[in-house]
């Protein structure tokens, strides 16, 4: 049996503030992922159109549910979606990433989906804040762990 | 979210966070008996810098920045800034070059429409609480929905090179064009799309809408000769017309203490409705046959002013553009993939074009070298604002005897007929700018 395809997803905007940490970790994340797909993308309902032809998904965004500036969060997308606490992602664009990934799983049969973030802090134009700088090396590193995870099946 | 404070003539609706608004924003309404006491759209999305952030770069480097103001509609940000640029430098792209910026331009519109009339308007009118409720009931019309969304972005990616933000359109033309076999491919999807887009007219039809007529001034391009989207003068329902360039003697902009977003009105006149209703009504005769089909599929009777008609105008436009990119497909040749020579003229340059939700202006002081001096940027968001809390205005006192719950539905409801991009419209005072790294 062939091994599970696995494609990284990275949600953000490059020129928000910490909102690009989901694009520099995968970014970041790549070189260490041969043959992996890495997909830049800005809106997370583009995510939808994403989960196709793969086994396994992993979404890296950037997160703001409160807690402290930096924090790494990484969770598995169960059947109920995302977990309660992160319902409401961070998204400028009304459809976030918890919405759109529950209504592809009410369109269709969902991949595995595994997400890492990182809590955000600030958001204006500019490049992201000390505390996220400081936790993309530990994003990245959990992206490639994440990926060698589901790819083992 | 509703909030009844007490039994009392006393109401307070509050919307602390809207739901399916591209961005960030907030609406408070305090009544008093039947008089509002207060009315207020709060956009507290973290301000955009862009306009400080252009100044000091090359005029080269604008097209790589702007787009990013917006992940719903970059390429109108691209094409304002590129078309008032290649102006100012009397610069005259390639052949073909006007064609495909067409092409990017109405994919952006067929992902902007269809992403508004499935997943944020058709909930509200059928009643769901989200396009994910929506989904599960009606499969099969949320599923072509997001085809015809699906193919607006495929276009976009093809012609703009990658999928976030598009990286091939430059002043003086396109760094990539694609070729001839590859966009041809995408043929059988628009013809299907051309066939889907009448069925979501029919669908469209048959939902429930509440219906709204108020005066109000509409306004948007139109040059006469092809439906509008990147040239024309300005024009309105009450017969202004002015000439792109002229954009700043006839519209002001002011602040309000409630918003960091100005609000916009025309001079001599008041607020103004921006987007595919306006565009539809005062450009009809030059819709394209699909688009008439869906027109009348629609049940759209033009000249309107209902805002609630707004959603079957997107349905209206999404045929005019699937229609229109069919056609620039089929006679597509890949002509001279280099961009013109850029060479910077000092200057102010600007230009109008269509954004998914109206007109988008742009200014730019140039420098000889290529610097750019100053940068203004009026979102077609930050213009309807000022329209839409008159709506409110106006809307409420007939519909006060509802529920709370259904009257704050109600409500966004109105607000959403702008689809508006709060994240977009978001200004700072230059004061409070200087404050903030």
């Amino acid at each position: 049996m062939a091994a599970p395809r696995v494609r990284v997803l990275a949600c953000g905007n490059p020129e928000a503030g910490d909102d690009a940490a989901g694009l520099l970790a995968a970014r970041a994340a790549r070189s260490e992922l041969p043959g992996v797909e890495v997909i830049e993308l800005g809106p997370a309902l583009r995510v939808l159109d994403l989960l196709e032809g793969v086994d396994a998904v992993v979404v890296v965004d950037a997160v703001r549910s409160g807690d402290v500036p930096g924090t790494i969060i990484a969770f598995d997308v169960g059947s109920d979606g995302f977990p309660a606490r992160y319902r409401s992602a961070l998204s400028s664009h009304g459809f976030g990433l918890p919405e759109t990934i529950g209504l592809a799983g009410s369109l269709g049969p969902l991949p595995r989906i595994a997400f890492v973030g990182v809590e955000v802090g600030t958001l204006v134009a500019g490049p992201p804040g000390p505390e996220v700088e400081r936790a993309l090396p530990e994003m990245a590193r959990r992206v490639v762990q994440t990926v060698h995870r589901l790819a083992e099946g | 979210m509703t909030h009844r404070t007490a039994q009392t003539p006393n109401r307070l609706i509050d919307v602390p966070s809207l739901a399916r608004v591209e961005g960030d924003g907030a609406l408070h309404i305090a009544l008093d008996g039947d008089r509002i006491t207060d009315l207020r759209l709060e956009i507290y999305e973290p301000p955009r810098f862009f306009e400080a952030f252009l100044v000091g770069r090359h005029v080269e480097e604008v097209p790589d920045i702007v787009p990013r103001i917006c992940g719903i509609c970059p390429v109108a940000y691209q094409m304002s800034a590129i078309l008032g640029l290649e102006r100012l430098f009397e610069i005259d792209p390639p052949a073909g070059t006007p064609e495909l910026r067409r092409l990017l331009y109405l994919a952006e519109w067929i992902e902007s429409h269809m992403l508004h009339v499935h997943l944020l308007a058709a909930p509200d009118l059928l009643g769901y609480e989200s396009a994910i409720e929506l989904a599960r009931h009606e499969r099969a019309i949320v599923e072509r929905g997001l085809s015809l969304k699906r193919l607006g972005n495929d276009l976009m990616a093809l012609i703009g090179g990658r999928e976030i933000h598009p990286v091939t359109p430059r002043v003086g033309g396109f760094s990539r064009t694609p070729l001839v076999r590859e966009l041809r491919a995408f043929e059988p999807r628009l013809e299907q799309a051309a066939d889907d887009i009448l069925g979501v007219a029919d669908w469209a039809a048959s939902l429930p809408r509440p219906s709204f007529s108020r005066p109000v001034e509409l306004v948007s391009l139109r040059d006469g000769r092809e439906y509008p989207v990147m040239h024309g003068d300005v024009v309105s329902s009450e017969g202004r017309r002015f000439a792109m360039d002229h954009f700043e003697d006839h519209v002001e902009e002011e602040q309000v203490p409630h918003s960091n977003a100005l609000h916009a009105h025309l001079v001599g006149g008041g607020t103004y409705f921006l987007g595919p209703l306006s565009r539809v009504n005062l450009n009809a005769e030059l819709l394209g046959p699909l688009a008439r089909e869906a027109l009348g599929r629609v049940r759209l009777q033009l000249p309107t002013l209902d805002p609630f008609a707004s959603m079957a105008a997107r349905v209206v436009e999404t045929a005019q553009a699937i229609g229109e990119a069919l056609a620039l497909l089929r006679t597509y040749e890949r002509g001279d993939p280099a961009p013109a020579h850029v060479e910077p003229r000092p200057g102010r340059a600007t230009w109008i074009t269509e954004a998914p939700r109206g007109m988008l202006y742009h200014r730019y002081g140039v420098a000889a070298d290529g610097t750019i001096l100053a940068a203004r940027i009026v979102p077609p968001t930050s213009q309807n604002l000022a329209r839409i809390e008159e709506d409110l205005r106006r809307f409420l006192p007939d519909h006060l005897d509802e529920e709370d719950a259904e009257l704050s539905r109600l409500c966004e409801m109105v607000v959403r007929n702008y689809d508006p991009c709060i994240s977009c419209a978001t200004h700072f005072l230059t004061l409070d700018l200087q404050r903030s790294p």
